[in-house]
């Protein structure tokens, strides 16, 4: 266990779900640190989400996820000491903009933030633990161009049964269809679907489905994935949110919508890669692994760790 | 978890040989193969488990746990009769008050220690039971309560102050919400006394809260053996073993078996003392012996995933990848006796001999109450503490 001295405090980084993140510099080493401060006078003692994180992060070490260090407790806060990263994915793509026009990452670094991404997902599902909150805000890089997931403060593990889970998740944007559909049966389906959409986003610089509200988020999502029905999706008129007299449409065509955004030509590879993971059926998504198996990864299957 | 290859705990943590094996296995397969890279690996269930803080930090072998217990026995001993030294030199002490002290001041021995640990770890899972919490939690707070006996000793917390801590904190970890005050009104406590050593449980945890207990191989193990026993066994009969096995896991979670074992291990222990035949006839069928065994076998340990919306892509995943069944049910089926045997052996306290230890333990860190009650020249029979300490 460290001691909170052995810790100097510096700049603000931002907040979490439940604390406030600082950047702090271990003395001893000289190493910088994220010190994650959850306030200790709540009525409830330590803060569930506190206890839920530090418990899945304690069994999470993997080059893509960021590693919890310590704990350390001083009289009314308890201090998370995460490994530093220098950025979040939301700030870098922010910084990218030009006037009021988002700019998109080149096609060779979305490939390798999502082949890290994935590989730190696969890794939690293996583990049997859902994130349950991805969004490029949860998704912290290095100037090694490293990415990790962070923030496990919704997350969960899972095992069977897996129909208990509130359905109150997830960022709307990011959130899946089924679940925004009020199922309760979710599981590893609903963190590709949030995949997907970051995908689309660091391609284009901007979220693919930027609803207000769970109805809109639904139309955006339906505007351009196509209304399901019971053929592409049995059971999907029976999820409780279901509105059966919503506007029927047809799919559009992805690329279309993408392109436009992206100087680079996006090929067949990639938009079938894309579709995997967007598909509005969760039992029709890939699975993390599975998407690491996809051919739009064939030049990394040589020298993956 | 219904994987069962993990031996008992070594006194060595190398990596078993059978992830090696699977490895170069894997090196060898051809990438163009099932579109899989070349370094594909599968990670089985006992790969993970063998990473979790569970086997990392709390799995032992008997040694190591005797060890850990004499140490904290030890410390709490060298304090307490610290402790009695200062009372002796401090105050004028008739030969009497002395003898007194000799005979009824004694901390307590690790045995001692063990049985009120043990006695108090079941009082933590009637009291869950009574608050209708699910098994997992119950079975969490149960791992909780023993675990912090490992790093603390009884002489320095009563074991009384934390049960409602350890319970209220599964809860959270568990993610099965409510709140201090309910909680508090139901199990007829005060939330100053249940979160006054929240903090000090978790650092005795060492922040390791995720807890693998043998109800889930229970449900895997139950659906596997109809799988390969199919037609051979009866539903009806299936179900009442699994609800057999639910109460012996129950039992054996209050065992030192959770310290040397798997869980998937515990839970075929169970299923052995439920019925033998079963059990062997299906370890026999499911793993083969080597010799005579040239088919590829799946590896075990997938049934738990039956619930997951992609099952069926999942099992096709499996199937390709056909590695040879690394178990020997032979020898599976002599770890799973070992532990059935220790399952068996239970020898919790009577609430008399408990209450005499917690005495003991009362006397031993306030040893002036022995010599204020023989001032007050109470009668030595009526040991009154013993009275007074409320189990």
């Amino acid at each position: 266990m460290s001691s909170s001295s052995q810790f100097k405090q510096l700049e603000k980084l931002g907040n979490g779900t439940y604390a406030t993140v600082y950047k702090g510099l271990n003395k001893t080493t000289g190493v910088y640190v994220a010190l994650k401060e959850v306030k200790l006078d709540s009525e409830e003692g330590t803060p569930s989400t506190a206890i839920r994180e530090i418990s899945l992060m304690k069994e999470l070490k993997h080059e893509n996820i960021v590693r919890l260090y310590d704990v350390i407790h001083t009289e009314n806060k308890l201090t998370l000491v995460f490994e530093f990263m220098d950025n979040d994915l939301k700030k870098y793509m922010d910084s990218r903009t030009v006037g009021n026009t988002p700019r998109g990452l080149e096609l060779n670094l979305v490939k390798y933030f999502q082949w890290q991404l994935l590989q730190g997902l696969a890794f939690c599902h293996e583990n049997k633990i859902l994130h349950r909150d991805l969004k490029p805000q949860n998704l912290l890089i290095n100037k090694k161009g490293q990415l990790k997931l962070g923030d496990f403060g919704l997350a969960r593990a899972f095992g069977i049964p897996v129909n208990t889970f509130s359905s109150e998740v997830v960022t709307l944007w990011y959130r899946a269809p089924d679940v925004l559909m009020g199922s309760r049966t979710y599981s590893t389906s609903i963190d590709i679907w949030s995949c997907g959409c970051i995908l689309a986003e660091m391609i284009t610089g901007k979220p693919l489905f930027p609803g207000t509200n769970d109805e809109e988020q639904l139309k955006l999502i339906f505007d351009i994935m196509g209304t399901p029905n019971e053929s592409l999706w049995p059971g999907v008129t029976k999820l409780p949110k279901y509105n059966p007299n919503i506007q029927q449409r047809a799919s559009r065509d992805l690329r279309q919508v993408l392109q436009p955004h992206t100087k680079e030509p996006l090929d067949g590879n990639i938009m079938d890669f894309l579709h995997g993971l967007l598909q509005l059926n969760p039992d029709m998504r890939l699975s993390a692994k599975q998407a690491l198996h996809h051919p739009w990864f064939a030049e990394y299957y040589h020298h993956a760790s | 978890m219904t994987d069962v290859q993990v031996g008992e705990k070594s006194t060595s943590n190398s990596a078993p040989a059978n992830m090696t094996v699977k490895g170069k296995e894997a090196e060898l397969k051809p990438a163009a193969e099932n579109n899989k890279p070349f370094n594909y690996k599968r990670i089985s269930d006992d790969d993970l488990y063998r990473h979790s803080s569970q086997y990392r930090m709390w799995s032992y072998t008997r040694d190591q746990l005797q060890e850990k217990r004499i140490d904290t026995n030890a410390r709490a001993i060298a304090y307490i009769e610290e402790n009695l030294l200062k009372v002796r030199e401090a105050s004028n002490l008739t030969e009497e008050e002395i003898k007194v002290l000799e005979d009824k001041a004694i901390p307590l021995t690790m045995e001692e220690e063990l049985g009120l640990v043990n006695f108090y770890a079941k009082k933590v899972q009637v009291i869950a039971q009574h608050l209708n919490l699910p098994t997992e939690v119950v079975a969490t707070a149960i791992s909780f309560f023993r675990r912090f006996f490992l790093e603390n000793s009884v002489m320095q917390i009563d074991p009384k102050s934390i049960v409602h801590t350890t319970i209220f904190l599964a809860c959270k970890s568990e993610n099965y919400f409510i709140s201090v005050d309910s909680f508090a009104q139901k199990a007829k406590s005060t939330r100053e006394s249940i979160l006054k050593f929240e903090f000090k449980l978790l650092e005795s945890l060492k922040f390791s809260l995720l807890n693998h207990h043998p109800y889930k191989p229970l449900h895997g193990f139950f659906l596997d053996i109809q799988n390969v026993l199919y037609g051979k066994v009866d539903l009806n009969y299936m179900g009442q073993i699994y609800d057999r096995c639910k109460k012996r896991i129950t039992a054996a979670i209050l065992t030192d078996v959770v310290y040397f074992y798997t869980p998937p291990q515990i839970t075929l222990a169970t299923l052995l003392i439920e019925d033998e035949a079963l059990v062997t006839r299906y370890l026999e069928m499911k793993f083969p012996s080597r010799e005579n065994s040239q088919e590829p076998v799946s590896e075990s340990g997938e049934k738990e995933e039956q619930n997951d919306t992609n099952t069926t892509k999942k099992n096709k995943e499996q199937n390709l990848d056909d590695g040879k069944s690394p178990i020997d049910s032979a020898k599976l089926l002599a770890i799973i006796r070992e532990c059935k045997s220790l399952i068996e052996e239970p020898k919790p306290l009577s609430t008399e001999e408990a209450k005499k230890i917690a005495a003991k333990n009362y006397y031993c860190q306030n040893p002036l109450t022995l010599i204020q009650k023989l001032k007050r020249k109470m009668n030595e029979d009526t040991p009154a503490a013993e009275k007074r300490q409320k189990i």
